[in-house]
């Protein structure tokens, strides 16, 4: 084992105003691993950074021990110093002894002084078995796939190909346009839906660079960023593609109130999408319509808003209220959710077109009336207390967006997870559009309900997140870090004690395990981009042969034979 | 007393950072091992801690479904909850290990939880006799 420097901080008597710092330096001092030592007062000032570095190279030391305050005061700046100055950051370990030991220990100066060796001889074992992962470097496949050709896929495709990333446009559909092709008028423009796509679905056609996958499935994705492998089969046959970085833009489907309102059971009443593709036909005459905001939402099951219904009732209520002036129509609502100038101007369009609002409690929903078709709804307005009776033709319910069934499948292909409901979690709240993995972005209602105009924002958005990475030539293992700071390191797997369990493989939150044939046995592979290095896979295999060499179980045994002096030691 | 935590770094150890920077008192008698990872602490470190002579061990996690690796403190909690009714069965006693998971991440919240392990284990039988036996 070669040297270990140690170098103990007072912060001017912070930390030696309750622990004996030049009792522990003695003590270091008698310790054989330790080559140099010494009591600084900051650390952290530039002058004593440089000082300790140039110490530290003459000590001859390869190691070092730095006493003072936490990694997220001081501490963490004062390792990056070091290791800016040529020192290796497996090479350095940091002993919190402000934060952990002298301000929270001031009554006990010798229970802290003692704390404080022990943090420190703890320190110096573990390092003693400290390895820093070997990185690879593997150059980066300049181009995307994109699941899903809705709004946000084809905002997503057109924005990668105008920068000249070639796009693998990947729909389970037969044509482009997603949720698009089954609505009539778009909110807040009231343009055609098809009109709106337009553009985007004509790119799909025209841009070289974008290659259109229709009925297609995916039935693997392996890899990492920069460098996924997937098969899919489409109506072109079975292909395997390689990308660098994969966008999921798959939308999201509609709930539908099965037992709900007597939907299913009465003539006339319909779901807003039913509405949709009656409007697609053309025109409807309609004499009284009564619209039910948040059905099955917002509710215990769902407590989410999906934001898109109540602009869409305003909508079509308002498609009604033109095409038949006389026609009555009510929106009955919970809230009415109109966020933002846009949709709150859409809004009060609405009540000035003579839509009525009637708001009930979600305990007392309103009631339907009638035996084959609706006759009409009764309803307890909230605000007024009043029983109301609207005679209608027609129910138009408002449900919400809900996940797909094949997310889950998804997710654990690519090692992503999905939030309570099902949808793509994203990085709260730093990260919207990126994943807990590497290279795999989400956008448009496969990450939560949006509207359309959302939608294609955040396609623009990952596809910019996609480009920074598509653009780099190469990733390294290292640099792949989903959490602030560093990434700590990679698990490794010793080949020859490997006996192929599995254990590695079921408990990896990302994939990154996999059993590979080696002659006559299997052996666990880890891949190393794709590893974030939680050690989930070190706690479950039943000879330490996974083992993260940052902290491997020789370190973590050493620290706790360390933790209470020697004494405390079989 | 001789109490071993381990913390993992996104939510024990900011608890505890947060703790020093209140400049709330403890009793000194407590170590921690900082982890990436929750998950990362083996059953066999708990077991190896306990053979060391400690009188309880802690390991701090982040709250479940708040985990910077997807669900992998939902398997350690899972691995650690077995762990316990283990102890329970071989005498040391499950209550000895306290597992907390998105409890300690406030300096005030990480504190109340160390002083409260302190106040449990003492009401707990000693383990200088075990101990002194290995
Ligand atoms: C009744 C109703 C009315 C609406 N009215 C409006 C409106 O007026 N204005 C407005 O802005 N928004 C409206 N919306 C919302 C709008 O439809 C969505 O916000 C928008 O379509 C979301 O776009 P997207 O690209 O995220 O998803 P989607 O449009 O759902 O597209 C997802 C695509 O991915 C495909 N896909 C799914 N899974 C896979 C898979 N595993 N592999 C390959 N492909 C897959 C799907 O086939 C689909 O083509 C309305 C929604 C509803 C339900
Ligand atoms: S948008 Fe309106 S109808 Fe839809 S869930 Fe939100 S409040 Fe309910």
């Amino acid at each position: 084992m070669s040297g270990i420097a140690v170098f103990l901080c007072r912060c001017f008597g912070e930390v030696n105003r309750v622990i004996d710092l030049d009792s522990l330096q003695k003590k270091a001092e008698r310790n054989n691993d330790v080559v140099s030592s010494a009591v600084c007062e900051s650390l952290c000032l530039a002058d004593d950074i440089e000082k300790t570095a140039s110490r530290i190279r003459e000590s001859g030391a390869e190691k070092v021990v730095i006493g003072g305050c936490s990694h997220l005061a001081r501490g963490g700046a004062v390792v990056d110093a070091l290791v800016e100055r040529g020192i290796k950051r497996s090479a350095i370990g940091l002993v919190d002894l402000r934060e952990a030991c002298a301000w929270i220990h001031k009554d006990h100066p010798e229970g802290a002084t003692e704390k404080a060796w022990d943090l420190i001889s703890m320190e110096i074992a573990g390092l003693h078995h400290r390895r820093a992962s070997d990185d690879v470097t593997v150059s980066v496949c300049p181009e995307a796939m994109i699941v899903g050709a809705g709004p946000a896929g084809l905002s997503a495709a057109r924005t990668l190909a105008q920068m000249g990333f070639k796009v693998h446009l990947v729909e389970r559909g037969s044509n482009p346009g997603g949720m698009l092709n089954l609505i009539s008028h778009v909110y807040p423009s009231d343009e055609k839906a098809s009109e709106k796509i337009k553009t985007f679905v004509d790119e799909v056609d025209k841009n070289s660079l974008i290659n259109f996958y229709p009925k297609a499935k995916i039935n693997s994705i392996t890899g990492f960023a920069g460098n996924f492998n997937v098969q899919v089969s489409s109506s072109a046959g079975e292909q395997r593609l390689r990308v660098g970085a994969v966008i999921l833009a798959s939308g999201a489907r509609v709930w539908l109130p099965h037992g709900l309102y007597r939907y299913g059971k009465l003539k006339n009443v319909i779901t807003q999408m039913e509405l949709e593709r009656q409007f697609i036909k053309g025109p409807r005459e309609v004499k009284a319509a009564v619209f039910i905001q948040c059905v099955g939402a917002r509710n215990h099951e769902r407590p989410y808003c999906a934001t898109m219904c109540c602009p869409s009732s305003l909508k079509n209520a308002v498609r009604i209220k033109e095409e038949n002036p006389d026609a009555r129509v009510f929106i009955l609502h919970r809230d009415i959710m109109t966020p933002g100038s846009v949709l709150e101007a859409y809004y009060r369009n609405a009540l000035a077109k003579g839509v009525q609002f009637i708001r009930f409690e979600e305990t007392n929903p309103p009631e339907m009336l009638g035996n084959e078709r609706v006759e009409g709804v009764e309803v307890i307005d909230s605000v007024s207390g009043m029983k109301r009776k609207l005679e209608c033709d027609l129910v138009v319910l408002s449900t919400p967006l809900i996940p797909n069934d094949d997310n889950v499948k998804l997710a654990h292909m690519l090692g992503l997870q999905v939030d309570r409901y099902g949808f793509f979690s994203e990085i709260y709240p730093l990260h919207p559009l990126e994943t807990r993995m590497d290279g795999v972005f989400i956008c448009g209602s496969a990450r939560w309900p949006v509207s359309s105009d959302n939608a294609m924002v955040q396609g623009e958005g990952a596809a910019a997140k996609a480009a920074a990475l598509l653009g780099s030539k190469a990733v390294s293992a290292l640099s792949l870090s989903r959490v602030p700071g560093e990434k700590f390191g990679h698990a490794a797997v010793n080949a020859e004690k490997c006996t192929g369990c599995g254990n590695c493989v079921a408990v990896c939150p990302f994939a990154a395990c996999r059993l590979q044939k080696m002659g006559r046995k299997s052996i666990s592979r880890i891949n190393k981009l794709r590893c974030k290095a939680c050690g989930n896979c070190v706690s479950v295999c039943p000879n330490g042969t996974v083992q993260l060499p940052e902290q491997d179980y020789r370190a973590v045994a050493a620290m706790i034979k360390q933790a209470f002096g020697e004494e405390s030691a079989l | 007393m001789k109490i071993l935590i381990f913390a993992c770094k996104w939510c024990g150890l900011i608890g505890a950072d947060g703790a020093g920077k209140k400049r709330i008192q403890l009793p000194p008698e407590f170590r921690v091992i900082a982890v990436e990872c929750a998950a990362l602490v083996e059953p066999d470190a708990v077991i190896r801690a306990f053979a060391s002579g400690m009188t309880g061990v802690a390991v701090l996690g982040c709250h479940l479904g708040g985990c910077r690796f997807n669900d992998a403190n939902h398997a350690a909690i899972k691995r650690l909850e077995l762990l316990k009714t283990l102890l329970d069965a071989t005498g040391i006693g499950g209550k000895r290990l306290l597992i907390s998971f998105g409890t300690a991440h406030e300096g005030y919240q990480y504190a109340e939880v160390v002083k409260t392990f302190f106040e449990e284990l003492k009401t707990m039988p000693s383990t200088v006799a075990w101990t002194a036996s290995l």
